[in-house]
Formats: structure tokens, sequence, C-alpha cells
């Protein structure tokens, strides 16, 4: 595993579990090595809450900008910027996996 | 894109504790896991014998804790206190253990470390939980073992929390203050804080039986500290002795408050929290068990406990003039063991005082000098 982002890679969550509270989007880290895992919440803002939710195992992450830009009528760009920001965040947390290459 | 993607907010910090400030929502619960346990302490207040053949048989099954814990989890509950009797008594225990982290809740887990084995450790180590409270009841087996009444278990005790230690499992540490174990106090203290540099606390306060078991409740009196004793531990305490001081800032002032009401419940009891019995009653809180005060989750669900059932015992009110013309009134309510709930396992009434509270609670606020 890298924490380089690739846009060729198909990326999903570690084990975390992910729950709204109270409007909060929050991840709370299950097992050891993700997060500081001291007394920490994680919480993601309404754009990463987004893009999480295309992070789940079934398309590259050129996939996940192509949707997001289609869906949202947006900027490849921006929005690449966004995505690739968010995963290497979540990378260097470890609450991200990029899946082998089948 | 603006702001902070991701942010990671420490828990005491996060912002939605803030924004349920006087609001009746969800927030945690303790879950009972059993009565039973595997010592025989003489100043517990629920535990029955590990092979109590019949509270066993009355346990919550895995099953039926999910289906509650889905329920509070949908109402947004965060934290889950694990708590018995001895919660790792239960052969299931780490199984519901991963059961409620899966649900993306914090988990802390009170226990005497007796029966911590290497699953345990593998568990923990893996699945980190958010602590381990473990109760020290003496540092030499002669003062632990009078308390627990199990040859042998200072021994076990010892070899458990070594275990969690050793791996670096975060450990916090609570000591009941006893007539059996006051002489060794400041040495369990010593102890709690070469092992840990998170946490210590002791209490004084033992309150009677859930069960109402007139013998044991007796055994639960003769452990008491004189409301001397108390103050005197407290002085020797000056983190504990601030935090008194810092407390009774906010002592309730009834003059100051207008007229009184004759609502029964003033505590935070059943507004962010609950607890789950071992055998499916939810409480407002762990000491609240009155009869009319319980909702048996076997037969009805969560959301209408915490709907509709909560809200009916919150607006229980007294017309009991003794309450009303004294603890209902009293300005030394914040430091005084009285509440709904202990008056009930006292007396089996909720509203009426309590002589050795109220003998507390003024020897208490002398030493501080609040009268």
């Amino acid at each position: 595993m890298t924490d380089v982002v690739r846009l060729d890679a198909i990326y999903a969550p570690s084990e975390l579990v992910a729950r709204e509270i109270e409007g909060e989007y929050i991840l709370v880290p299950l097992s050891s090595g993700i997060g500081d895992m001291e007394d920490e919440l994680y919480t993601l803002n309404s754009t990463a809450r987004v893009i999480w939710n295309r992070l789940n195992g079934k398309r590259t992450l050129r996939g996940v900008v192509e949707d997001l830009a289609a869906e949202y009528n947006g900027p490849v760009a921006e929005i690449e910027v966004d995505v690739k920001g968010l995963v290497e965040e979540l990378l260097k947390r470890k609450m991200l996996i990029e899946l082998p290459e089948s | 894109m603006s702001g902070s993607i991701l942010s990671s907010i420490p828990l005491p910090e996060f912002r939605v504790w803030d924004r349920l400030k006087g609001k009746r929502s969800l927030i945690s619960f303790c879950l009972e896991l059993t009565a039973r346990c595997n010592l025989n302490c003489t100043h517990c207040y629920i535990n029955l014998p590990a092979g109590d053949r019949e509270a066993r048989s009355e346990e919550l099954t895995r099953e039926e804790i999910n289906r509650i814990v889905d329920e509070a989890v949908s109402l947004g509950a965060l934290w889950c206190l694990i708590s018995g009797g001895e919660p790792l008594l239960r052969g299931d225990f780490s199984d519901i253990y991963l059961d409620l982290k899966k649900k993306g809740l914090l988990v802390s887990v009170f226990t005497n470390a007796v029966l911590i084995n290497q699953d345990h450790i593998e568990l923990f180590r893996r699945y980190p939980p958010r602590d381990i409270e473990v109760s020290v009841y003496g540092v030499t087996a002669e003062t632990y073992e009078r308390v627990t009444r199990k040859r042998g278990s200072f021994d076990a005790f010892i070899r458990g929390l070594d275990l969690l230690l050793e791996n670096r499992i975060k450990v916090r540490f609570k000591a009941m203050a006893l007539r059996s174990n006051v002489h060794e106090i400041p040495r369990i203290a010593d102890f709690c804080r070469e092992k840990t540099k998170d946490f210590f606390r002791f209490d004084p306060f033992l309150h009677l039986r859930y069960d109402g078991d007139q013998i044991r409740n007796e055994e639960i009196k003769s452990e008491r500290l004189t409301p001397a004793e108390v103050v005197d531990l407290e002085r020797s305490d000056p983190e504990r002795l601030q935090a008194l001081s810092d407390e009774c800032e906010k002592i309730v002032d009834p003059a100051g408050s207008g007229e009184l009401c004759n609502h029964l419940f003033h505590c935070g009891a059943g507004r962010n929290s609950f607890t789950l019995s071992w055998n499916g009653g939810l409480h407002l809180c762990s000491s609240l068990r009155h009869p009319d005060c319980i909702y048996d989750l076997r037969r009805g669900n969560l959301r209408q406990a915490w709907e509709e059932f909560i809200p009916g015992v919150l607006n229980m009110r007294s017309g009991k003039k003794v309450f009303l013309e004294t603890c209902r009134g009293c300005p030394l309510i914040n430091i005084c063991m009285w509440c709904p709930a202990t008056a009930h396992l006292e007396t089996g009434e909720m509203d009426v005082p309590v002589d050795y509270f109220c003998d507390m609670a003024h020897t208490r606020a002398g030493a501080l000098e609040l009268i």
C-alpha cells in the first residue's frame, strides 16, 4: 500500500464506521492503527461526505471524479483536487485502503 | 472548497455536545451484561454468584442486546459503557463487545480484571476500547481479599491488570473507600498513579442493593465510612478537594430560583443516557430501580421508552411535605448522595430524606466552609 493517490486505483474504507449524529457526519475508527484512536472523532464536511460515499471499492478514483463532475455539473480539474485531497488525508490516517488490482 | 474537508476532533470538543446542551437527546448508555460476579465483594449493590442459574437464564441474549442497541444507535447513541456484575463472566462477551464496536459505538468496559486473559488482550489490541475501568479494592492480598471474599483473587487481579498494562490497553482506576480498605486508600492511590497517569478516583459513597437483600444491605452499611472519615479522605486528596469546591459553586440556591416545583427529578437521568439492565429493564440511570420507573425492553421498544415512558417518569411529582420542605429545597443537594434513586434504595420511597445522607452532606459542607 502507498500513500500516493492514484487516479487509476480503487479505494475502499478500512475498518471504521461512518455515522451521522445531529447533522454531523463522523468516522469512528474500529480497529487499532486507524486515526490515532485517542479520544478522537473524525468529521467530514458536506463535500467530503459526498466523496466518501463514492469511495466504496467499486470505481477507480478517476471514475469517481467523472461521476461527481457529471452529477454536479462541475469542472473535472477542481473536483479532482478535492477528491485527491480527501483521499490523501484518509490514506495518511489509514482510513482508506487501496484495493489490489483484479 | 472551503474549510477543512476532514477534521479530527478530540471527543470532549465534538461540537455536537454544544448543540445538545439542554436538549433531551440520547448520547450514551450503560449496558449491564450480567448481575453475576466472580467476586463476592462486601459492598456491592448488584453481585449475584457466578453460578446463579436463575440470574443467568434471565440475562439478555446477544440477539436481544443487538436489537436494543440498534435502536439506541438509530437514536444517536455514541458511547456505550459495558458493566455488570462482571461482564467478562459472559461467554459471549467478546462477541457482544465486537458487535457494539461494529455499530460505531465508543465502548468502555468496567471490570475487576480478574478474568482478563490473552483472548481479551488480543481483542482489545485489535479493537481498542475507549478505556477499561478497573476496580482496585486493595494493594495487598489480605485487604483485597477481605473485600472480595475470594481466595486467590488478588493474584489473579494483578495478573489481569499487568496483562492490560503490558499491552498498552488504556486503563483507568477506581477504588471504593470502604471500612475494610480505608487504611490502605493512600497506598491504593499511589499504586494506581504509578500504573497509569490517565485517571484515578475513589468513591466513598455506597448505595444499597438493587435487589433489596436485607442481609447484604447490612453488610454494605457496615462498610460505609463515617462522614468525618469521608471528609478526612477528601482533604487528603487536593485534586478531589478542588473539584468538589468547583462543584460547590454550582450549588442549587432555592431562594434564588423562584418557587420550588414539586418534580422529583432534577438530575440528568434520562436526558442524554439510560441504563439497560442485565434482564432487559430500561432505567433512567443505573441506580433507579423503583418499579414505576422501569420499562421492560423485552416487551416494548427503545424508541417508545425514550419518547414516551421516560418523559412520563421525568414528570413525576411529589406531594410529600417532608420532601418538599427538606431535600427538594436543600442548598447542599449537589454534594449530597440523595436523589430519588438512592432514597428509594434506602427507604423504598423516592421522596423522603435519608439521615445518613444528610449527615454526610452537612459534614462535607462544613469542611468546605459552605455552612
